[in-house]
């Protein structure tokens, strides 16, 4: 399965959000821990919308969470 | 690993063992005769009950040891992989429909007949599932 172009910072802003758990995250966006999971190892592109509701629990914009890889383009 | 994937793998592995069973057992040497019929009658009957029974206890087994992801609601990801599953499923469908409607006009007999339509559900259950296991397990 070919990677997404582009990377996310999520594993760090949950640690610098007290620790939050990939299965707290997930209650919070609505989706599962292992999708959290998936998507931090780049296996798994989320919708925008998960995307944005990511954004908005750490309050950061997008481009804070998510990065385009110019290399993987 | 995931309730829902470990349900997938349940239903995978029961199956292959429950029709691999129905497959191997079967009398063929009967299949173009009408008791090949009724054979096939006989033999689904307790491979459903064998798989009923055998899903039934799995998941009760599975949902009393992860009683938290049981009422975990579907999500998007899951959904993707489903459709993806049915997709790649929905290609063995038609191939062994349209193989069956040729043999139809072939002249082969009923128990034939349904042991390849049998044989076509099967194979495209098997392709769903393990599509949807794959990209559970190699990421989508």
């Amino acid at each position: 399965m070919a990677k997404p172009p582009f990377t996310n910072d999520i594993r760090t802003l949950r640690f610098l959000a007290g620790e939050m758990t990939q299965g707290d995250l997930g209650d919070r966006v609505g989706v599962t821990r292992q999708t959290i999971a998936a998507i931090e190892q780049g296996k798994y592109s989320p919708s925008l919308e998960v995307a944005f509701r990511i954004a908005r629990v750490f309050g950061k914009p997008l481009e804070a969470v998510f990065q385009w890889d110019d290399a993987g383009d | 690993m995931s309730f829902r994937e470990k349900i997938h793998w349940v239903t995978l592995v029961t199956m292959i063992l429950a029709f691999g069973w129905y497959f191997l057992v079967y009398p063929w040497r009967i299949v173009a005769s009408p008791a090949g019929v009724m054979a096939t009658a006989g033999m689904l009957v307790p491979v459903t009950i064998a798989i009923i029974v055998a899903m039934t206890v799995a998941t009760a087994f599975l949902a009393i040891r992860s009683p938290r992801e049981v009422h975990a609601r579907e999500d998007e990801r899951d959904r993707n992989i489903h459709m993806r599953g049915t997709h790649f499923g929905y290609y063995p469908l038609v191939v062994g429909i349209w193989i069956n409607i040729f043999l139809i006009f072939w002249g082969i007999g009923q128990a034939e007949q349904l042991n390849l339509m049998i044989a076509t559900l099967v194979v495209a259950e098997i392709v769903r599932i393990g599509t949807q296991l794959y990209l559970y397990r190699r990421g989508y």
